[in-house]
């Protein structure tokens, strides 16, 4: 029994949609697993409700056992960090303190931060390779910076998993590599499980582990060969207008 | 002295949130807030040397007894309540830009000291209406107005918090603001159109209200409660700092939001609705301090920020009652004067505000 990540019988949706319904899945912790699915599939949803963020209908996600949904906001803190689409708009604030930030669910009721947190922040400093910046204001850094620095708060939580919405929205090609070979590391060297949400399905496929698929408020998990292989994405992309070549692994328009 | 005081007491706890420069500010701020109520004290219309107050408020014995009248009946309380008005609006218009993520936003202009005048308009007036009068009791009423007045601040912010979600942007949230205000307003036009001459009186002796209004026996009321609800609002400094980062984030780093708000948006009713309950409305001192402490600070920080912003509210609103004692104007004109040209510098200062989230 390896499978680390239980999903099972998970609804959760709007008041006038349905975004998953009873839906079940089981995958290997300590993976990078992207989250694909088209615009309003409800890829923002899924990860909100796996986070807590979101009322789920029915169902349950564990991990490692432990049903997640059974624990208090600050408990879940400690497994759990997400990266969110939503920049932070905080005047004043150096990046070393933003960074601090993932150091709340640990901090005393006045925040105040001993050595661990200390240790825990520089170390995730290093990880995400920002120490040149890490003293300047979060506001004059740009997109790329910043999402590194975001990455770098979540990392500092200290929590075995990590939830990404999007992660790669807008940077350019050069960062948007960068970002995701940084996921893929933390995967392999920092026994992270790390789970995006993301358009490029492209990269998706080169560096994931896994592929989730959100579809018609069904969930399924694929490797990336059983992707290529059983023809799921033009079942997924069903539009006239774009194909996926299986030999190049790229998308091509028709 | 001061600065050794003000060493030991942040020092020990938080060694690495005060850095050198920022305790120097401290310091000084306090030095200028000693000042200032020196000055308070020594201002007025009758000429008392200083050395004469100094020994009336240590000793109690004085030259004349006017002059001993005249200190601690009038020019003491009315310093006291210049200290406590200035720390609390300030620390309550920090909470709610924090709160409502609004650069712009203030007990006065969101309508919560327009609350509390509902609140006290109905206490004074309406509760005659079911044959209760509050001149009876005098130590109720006391309490009471202090109440009255918190319940009318928490409905309004109560009102503010249910809708904001659903507003994207900042200006409408203080559209709103100034809405319920006037829809208050109205309100205690109908509550006194309907009241008899005496509710009537005692209701407009309380909206002409000023610093000079509050006597020792308040004093002894709001005292405790502004200084408890200060202490309140530094011990929800880390729930304040998450706040910043927005409601998701601040959920995902553990924070109890629900519990968090409703502590938050008390104790800023409980600061706005008592000031406003024995000075009367005083407005901008809650929009202008804030961005005061975060240029003088460069910090994020609530941990800082409420000190500071108490110590500036502090010395704003002396130099208020100063002048305005120097140029016999009501003290709200005079904060006027003094917040509304810098409200509109931050206006074009920010021209993304307008952004919320």
């Amino acid at each position: 029994m390896n499978q680390n990540i239980n999903i099972s019988s998970l609804s959760t949706g709007y008041a006038n949609k349905v975004i998953l319904d009873a839906v079940d899945l089981s995958s290997k912790k300590n993976q990078l697993i992207a989250l694909i699915g088209r615009n309003g599939t409800g890829k923002s949803t899924l990860l909100k409700t796996l986070a807590g963020l979101h009322p789920h209908l029915n169902g349950s996600f564990h991990f490692n056992g432990t049903n997640m949904f059974d624990l208090s906001n600050d408990k879940r803190a400690q497994l759990l960090s997400i990266v969110s689409t939503k920049a932070s708009y905080i005047d004043n604030i150096v990046v070393k303190d933003f960074i601090g930030f993932g150091r709340y669910p640990y901090t005393n009721w006045l925040g105040i931060k001993n050595n661990t947190d200390d240790f825990l922040i520089n170390k995730a400093i290093s990880i995400c390779s920002i120490e040149e910046f890490s003293e300047r204001n979060y506001q004059t850094l740009s997109d790329g910076e910043k999402q590194r620095v975001n990455i770098a708060r979540a990392i500092a939580q200290d929590t075995p998993i990590i939830f990404l919405d999007e992660p790669t929205a807008h940077l350019d090609l050069v960062n948007k590599i960068e970002v995701l070979k940084l996921l893929k590391e933390l995967t392999s060297n920092q026994e992270k499980t790390i789970i995006y949400a993301t358009h490029q399905i492209e990269y998706a496929i080169q560096l994931s582990d896994e592929l989730w698929v959100l579809n018609n408020s069904q969930l399924n998990s694929y490797t990336p060969s059983q992707l290529i292989e059983q023809d799921i994405l033009s079942q997924v992309i069903d539009s006239p207008s774009i194909e996926f070549d299986k030999t190049s692994g790229f998308f091509k328009i028709r | 002295m001061l600065v050794f005081s003000a060493k030991a007491l942040f020092l020990p706890t938080m060694p690495k949130l005060i850095s050198n420069n920022i305790s120097v500010s401290i310091a000084l701020l306090c030095l200028i807030v000693l000042i200032l109520f020196s000055l308070d004290l020594f201002f007025g219309p009758a000429n008392i040397p200083f050395k004469e107050i100094l020994k009336i408020i240590f000793s109690n014995d004085s030259v004349k007894e006017s002059w001993s009248v005249i200190i601690l009946e009038s020019r003491l309380p009315k310093a006291i309540s210049a200290i406590l008005c200035g720390s609390a609006l300030a620390v309550a218009g920090l909470k709610l830009q924090t709160l409502f993520k609004n650069p712009l936003a203030g007990p006065y202009i969101l309508g919560v000291s327009s609350g509390a005048g509902l609140g006290v308009a109905i206490f004074v007036m309406g509760l005659s209406f079911i044959g209760i009068s509050v001149q009876d009791i005098s130590f109720l009423s006391n309490f009471g107005v202090v109440f009255a007045s918190f319940l009318g601040s928490f409905l309004v912010l109560g009102i503010l918090i249910a809708v904001v979600n659903r507003l994207k942007d900042i200006m409408t949230v203080l559209v709103l603001g100034v809405m319920i205000g006037s829809i208050v307003t109205a309100l205690i036009g109908i509550i006194q159109y309907f009241s008899n001459d005496v509710q009537l009186k005692s209701f407009i002796m309380w909206t002409m209200g000023d610093l000079s209004s509050v006597t020792n026996t308040q004093l002894l009321t709001l005292t405790p409660i502004v200084i408890i609800a200060l202490i309140l609002s530094f011990l929800l400094s880390k729930q304040l700092n998450t706040y910043l980062m927005g409601e998701e984030y601040a959920l995902s780093i553990g924070t109890n939001i629900k519990k968090s708000r409703i502590l938050v948006i008390s104790i800023t009713a409980i600061l706005a609705g008592s000031i406003t309950a024995y000075c009367g409305p005083i407005g901008f001192i809650g929009i202008v301090v804030p961005h005061f402490a975060r240029m003088l600070t460069q910090s994020y920080d609530h941990r800082l920020l409420i000190p500071i912003s108490a110590l500036i509210g502090i010395s704003l609103l002396l130099v208020a009652d100063i002048i305005s004692q120097a140029l016999q104007l009501p003290i709200n004109s005079i904060t006027s004067l003094i917040g509304i040209p810098f409200i509109i510098w931050i206006i074009f200062k920010n021209k993304k505000i307008t952004n919320l989230n």
